[in-house]
């Protein structure tokens, strides 16, 4: 059963990647060519899943906004994750004074709520994917880090830590070798669930205006355009949003089969 | 000899009796707008935003308006008299008004507006007109005699300037003054609250000089987004709103809208264009800004944005009237060509990386414009991508409105800008093109500046036969084409649509707006108290 679901979000993903990958190759058309003869052209053969309000063929851009869209999940994902596991491991693993100023810390980036602070940063700095992608990831890491302080908590009173220490390792080195790769099952878990969750709030911040700008096409950009059409295209509503409900329907799978496989 | 012209006050009722119109109106409900941003002034004579305006019309009267027909008729002033060398115009002015609070309107006040305007310490686009004035004397508490320097055509449709109450204001400063959240005017809408970007609440005047307005009241909602305006008229959440040309052809074309509202195609009384901040080295030869004419088609984007409503603009005068140039065609699209000014001008594609550049620097430029309009957006696309076509990098900015004009705009902040202007049928446009008015606050936003244009601008003011005029104005047209400060793009249909329990509304040469205060709900049919 849990292999299942592994595989089937592998599947998932390793098929939007490979997208992603190949983009220029899959995609039939130029995402920003503009066809003034084909606006909001329904599905059909030569545009399969349509087109859009300037008759851009809508698959092209959902292919390409796969690009921007895994981009800013994977890399936002890796920094956070990066972050996550530094200030956790330090945290659980100095305690005392150092685990609390860490740990209030996080407490205080938790109270924010995460999307306004965003939000607030995307306006300063100017929407661009290279912005979105290290706002997004800097203010997701306090799951991380919590998760890596506690597992390190418990994995620092083992005995193989003691053994380790009993023969002169280093902090660094007992960190660095031992815990961390220890500790990394939970963080897996975490870090694929969070693919989904940044893709999510690109999408949002997208959805407002303050995401990636036009012409290069987001999924979250091509649902912000489809509110204009409305009732008139349901297709431009329909198709970027099933790619990112089946992206991280995907991501979860990945989280929760790997979260079985490690309870065994 | 002096020319007269008498304001008549009673068009409205006379019209309505004509057409054997029985109905009484009812007095009650009200009229809830939609507005795309939220108002920065309501300091009429600040106001240089399309929101601020309207609300301000409501609260504000001039001494002289348009009429159904774009002519100019008697609004604070009964009637006028202007001297035969157009030097001296005497404005006899109505008795019995009272400023909402209750204050009687004299002469006072619109010497007191006349001197606001022309005070250097305030920061009002609409001083230029004013300057021209040589004396401004009151002859009485009712009648006041202007004075120009020289013949000066606009005169009289400057006076259409709101009058603002001297008692209230006197001792204020007009840019920092509380009064700009809390006006008081003479006009048929007395202010009642203002949300910020939420929305702006006003209520019928019931001592209005023409007639208490049958709506009781106007309230205009701040809704940053097209979409979430439509969405509102979808849930008779608003009456009457703007609408986008696919709205207008598509989405409100079922039986649902049908049904409850009523849609208009107009005039709209404007233009959009990309203005080039001339101020940056880029922009400053004049064979890179007509390159970059002929690499944009309009045509398409009419096609694509406006889905066919609307026609090219190629200069800032409206069509029709005497000051437009039916001579100046506008460019064919032609990539070629564009390639071949952009040459002369020295943009070689030198790294043969796709992009043009010039000394080593690429051609890259921003395209700044505001938020919540999708046609906007829409065009700055087409246009990013045919340039991107011959070689220039284009980006797209998309800003929110207030930030927009007091960051970038009035900052001067910007590349190019993509914007509109409403087209009076008074072409006098001085103020946007002459080299006088660059400075900050003014509306020479991108820093033309040229000679003739100074000239023809000038002199078109002073001469009076509209046959003579037509000159200055229809080379103004060409050269300002030619020249390319702008790249024009096109003069949309102005869409609108409004729910039907409102009576009483007459399209006209103007639009629908002129005889707002004689619509009205029949009483079964009020839905708000």
């Amino acid at each position: 059963m849990q292999d299942k679901s592994l595989k089937i979000g592998i599947f998932i993903i390793g098929l939007f990647v490979v997208m992603a990958i190949f983009a220029p190759i899959i995609s039939p058309y130029d995402p920003s060519a503009i066809d003034q003869d084909g606006l909001l052209m329904p599905p059909s053969f030569k545009h399969f899943l349509g087109t859009d309000t300037l008759g851009r063929d809508l698959f092209s851009r959902i292919v390409f906004g796969s690009r921007i869209s895994l981009g800013i999940g994977l890399v936002a994902v890796g920094i956070a994750t990066l972050v996550g596991l530094m200030l956790g491991a330090t945290a659980g693993f100095y305690g005392r004074r150092v685990d609390t100023v860490i740990m209030r810390f996080v407490d205080i980036m938790l109270c924010f709520p995460t999307f306004y602070l965003i939000l607030a940063v995307a306006a300063i700095l100017g929407p661009s994917v290279f912005n979105i992608m290290i706002i997004v990831g800097l203010t997701s890491w306090m799951g991380v880090a919590r998760l890596v302080r506690g597992e390190i908590l418990s994995l620092k009173e083992r005995e193989f830590i003691q053994a380790e220490r009993s023969i002169g390792a280093s902090n660094l080195r007992i960190i660095v070798r031992h815990l961390i790769p220890n500790a990394i099952g939970p963080v897996l878990v975490s870090a694929t669930l969070g693919i989904g969750g940044a893709i999510l709030l690109e999408s949002g911040l997208s959805f407002l205006g303050l995401g990636v700008q036009p012409p290069t096409p987001s999924w979250g950009n091509i649902l912000i355009e489809s509110k204009s059409t409305l009732g008139v295209a349901w297709w431009i509503t329909i198709f970027p949003g099933f790619a990112i409900l089946i992206t991280i329907l995907g991501f979860n799978l990945i989280s929760e089969g790997l979260k079985k496989k490690m309870g065994n | 000899m002096v020319a007269s012209f008498v304001f008549l006050p009673c068009f409205f009722i006379s019209s309505m009796l004509f057409a054997g119109d029985i109905t009484t109106p009812d007095y009650g409900d009200a009229i809830v707008s939609a507005s795309i941003a939220d108002a920065r002034t309501l300091v009429p004579i600040l106001a240089s935003d399309s929101a601020s305006s309207e609300i301000c019309s409501m609260i504000f009267n001039g001494l002289v308006k348009y009429d159904k027909d774009i002519n100019l008729t008697g609004d604070l002033a009964q009637s006028w008299e202007i001297s035969n060398d157009g030097l001296v115009i005497i404005f006899h002015l109505r008795k019995n008004v009272r400023w909402h609070d209750g204050a009687p309107f004299t002469a006072q006040d619109v010497e007191f507006t006349y001197k606001k305007l022309i005070d250097p310490n305030v920061k009002t686009p609409y001083g230029g007109d004013f300057e021209r004035v040589k004396s401004f004397e009151i002859i009485d508490d009712y009648t006041i005699k202007v004075t120009y320097k020289e013949p000066f055509v606009p005169a009289l449709s400057s006076w259409a300037m709101s009058v603002i109450p001297k008692h209230l204001l006197e001792k204020e400063d007009l840019n920092t003054t509380k009064f700009s959240r809390h006006p008081i005017g003479t006009g048929p809408y007395k202010f009642k609250s203002w949300k910020t970007q939420e929305k702006i609440e006003l209520e019928a005047n019931p001592d209005y000089f023409e007639h208490k307005p049958y709506i009781g009241r106007y309230i205009s909602r701040i809704i940053p987004d097209e979409s979430t305006i439509f969405l509102e008229l979808q849930t008779q959440g608003i009456d009457s709103s703007g609408i986008s040309p696919l709205q207008y052809t598509r989405q409100t074309d079922t039986p649902f809208f049908k049904k409850h509202y009523r849609k208009f195609r107009l005039p709209s009384f404007s233009y959009l264009y990309l203005g080039y901040n001339l101020r940056d080295a880029k922009f400053s030869d004049k064979r890179v800004r007509q390159a970059l004419n002929y690499a944009v088609d309009k045509n398409e984007i009419i096609k694509i944005v406006l889905l066919g409503l609307g026609e090219v603009a190629t200069g800032p005068y409206l069509p029709g009237t005497f000051a437009y140039n039916e001579k100046v065609l506008p460019a064919s699209f032609n990539p070629d060509k564009a390639r071949k000014l952009l040459n002369e001008a020295g943009w070689k594609d030198e790294n043969n990386d796709g992009w043009l550049e010039k000394d080593g620097k690429k051609f890259e430029f921003t395209i700044l414009t505001n938020q919540g309009n999708e046609e906007r957006l829409k065009v700055a696309q087409i246009i990013q991508r045919r340039l991107k076509e011959i070689g220039v990098k284009v980006n797209v900015r998309v800003v929110e409105w207030s930030v927009f004009l007091t960051e970038f705009i009035e900052k001067r902040k910007f590349e190019t800008v993509l914007l509109g202007w409403s087209l009076p049928r008074e072409p006098d446009n001085y103020d946007i093109w002459h080299s006088s008015k660059t400075n900050e606050g003014q509306f020479n936003f991108i820093g033309y500046k040229n000679e003739e244009i100074d000239d023809l601008l000038t002199q078109g003011r002073r001469i009076f036969d509209p046959e003579k005029r037509k000159a200055f104005y229809q080379r103004a047209h060409e050269i300002l084409y030619d020249e390319q400060p702008y790249m024009f793009i096109y003069v949309p249909d102005g869409l609108s649509i409004l729910h039907n329990r409102f009576e009483g509304i007459k399209p006209a040469p103007i639009g629908i707006g002129y005889n707002f205060i004689d619509w009205w709900v029949p009483k079964a049919k009020q839905k708000y108290k």
